[in-house]
């Protein structure tokens, strides 16, 4: 196999870690060396040449080669059984509507958020129960975290370079969730969103961090969704009255009361999306009055329309807490959701 | 040990575009101002163009908004740059 990488010899793992962190080539965190056996490895995975065209970056034109991605996911800390997944990612985030260049260089910070469905999380051990959006299990730490690694070194998005976050959140570290299918009756989320039965699949959105929230006082499904609606209206009224897609993360607790009264995912977003919106002279009781004008009547909804709601079961089995997690800027950037697949000289994905 | 250890960069720099000819006088021209529809971009342009006019001479400032400020210009604003001497753009918050 012939890659086309420079090559560098450090004769200790301490010259390794200098070189990588001198050059700005990490997250700050200590890497894997990427040696040419390990970045190897990740593309006969996926039996891919080194020079396979993932995609190309809409906005600057530059082509994302799957040794670079490789080369990155090795640092990562991932295992080539982890590579076919950060690859679909990168798919999914160079799909127009995902707008990449501006979520990941707005002053707004926000992070890739990864869902993954299907059996892929059983065959790596993507966690999607206790601590899910935190240190879960090592696939979703490393792969949220190649991600993250790609960005910086594929495409300069680096603090004060082409990444202007103002905050940025945690999630830029790694930020990537297993769906809990075993443990729901819901429709897992990849299947919601039009991906066959079965098939493995990354979802990726442009994401705040996640806002959690707590409400162990009810059974009741509109008492507890109206805890999540309220949060998203906090958002509405804190951050950003741009309407697009939310995620809600829906621990076993809370779920299961859902569950045991019939409610779907879809009947979950419906009455989410009626609940969630606000007036925009609400801006004035938090200190953006200036910006109300003559439009205080004015209604705006979390989402555009329900089907903008990602509903993911996740979460410990204990604890009647959930999660809410923003969009970036509302529609500017689309969540997408694409299938697994090893792809040998195929063009990449049209949506 | 020593380890041989390869390069998670392009490697190359990213495709550039190039610095358009610089401009000897900005008298009698026609400057382009392409805002990113951000609110504290208003003042900048209105005080910009003012000194253009009142003290560099510029003939005309065409000022136009993208639809999207977090992507790249309209191709429509894109088309009308060929018309202008002068572009005013990339600036943000």
């Amino acid at each position: 196999m012939q890659l086309a990488s420079r090559t560098y010899d450090a004769d200790s793992i301490s010259a390794v870690q200098e070189l990588y962190h001198s050059n700005g080539w990490t997250d700050g965190l200590p890497i894997v060396p990427p040696t040419r056996e390990a970045v190897e490895a990740c593309l006969e995975w996926v039996m891919m040449p080194p020079d396979q065209l993932i995609g190309i970056e809409p906005v600057r034109g530059l082509a994302i080669t799957a040794e670079k991605l490789a080369i990155n996911a090795v640092m990562a800390g991932c295992l080539p059984m982890h590579f076919p997944v950060v690859v679909t990612a990168w798919m999914a985030m160079m799909q127009e509507e995902f707008l990449m260049h501006g979520a990941t260089a707005s002053t707004g910070g926000c992070a890739v958020l990864i869902v993954l469905n299907g059996p892929i999380r059983l065959e790596l051990g993507a966690g999607g129960t206790f601590n899910a959006l935190g240190n879960s299990d090592r696939a979703t730490a490393v792969i949220g975290r190649a991600v993250r690694l790609c960005l910086i070194n594929l495409m300069d998005v680096r603090p004060g370079a082409i990444d202007r976050s103002t905050l940025g959140h945690p999630g830029k570290f790694s930020y990537c969730v297993a769906e809990d299918e075993e443990d729901t009756t819901w429709l897992p989320l990849a299947e919601q969103r039009g991906v066959p039965k079965g098939a493995s699949s990354v979802t990726v959105m442009a994401a705040g961090a996640p806002r959690q929230l707590m409400n162990e006082w009810t059974t009741k499904p509109e008492e507890i969704l109206e805890t999540f609606a309220a949060e998203m209206r906090a958002n509405l009224r804190h951050y950003s009255i741009h309407p697009g897609n939310y995620a809600l993360i829906i621990p076993k607790q809370l779920r299961e009361h859902l569950q045991a009264a019939g409610w779907t995912k879809s009947d979950i977003a419906g009455f989410v999306h009626e609940r969630a919106r606000i007036h925009r002279r609400e801006w004035a009781e938090v200190g953006k009055g200036a910006v109300v004008r003559d439009r205080g009547d004015s209604v705006y909804p979390a989402m555009e329309s329900a089907d903008q709601l990602l509903v993911v079961a996740a979460g410990g089995p204990a604890g009647g807490f959930g999660a809410v997690i923003p969009p970036w800027l509302g529609n500017k950037s689309h969540a997408v959701t694409l299938p697994l697949g090893v792809c040998v000289d195929c063009e990449p994905p049209k949506k | 040990m020593t380890f041989r250890v390869l390069d998670p960069t392009p490697g190359t720099a990213a495709p550039l575009g190039q610095l358009a000819p610089r401009l000897d006088t900005l008298q009698g021209k026609t400057v382009g101002f392409i805002s990113n529809g951000k609110e504290g971009t208003k003042g900048f342009f209105k005080h910009l163009d003012q000194i253009l006019r009142e003290e560099y001479g510029v003939a005309k400032v065409v000022s136009r908004t993208k639809s999207n400020y977090s992507a790249p210009a309209d191709a429509h604003i894109v088309a009308e740059i060929k018309g202008w001497d002068a572009v005013v753009s990339g600036l943000g918050d």
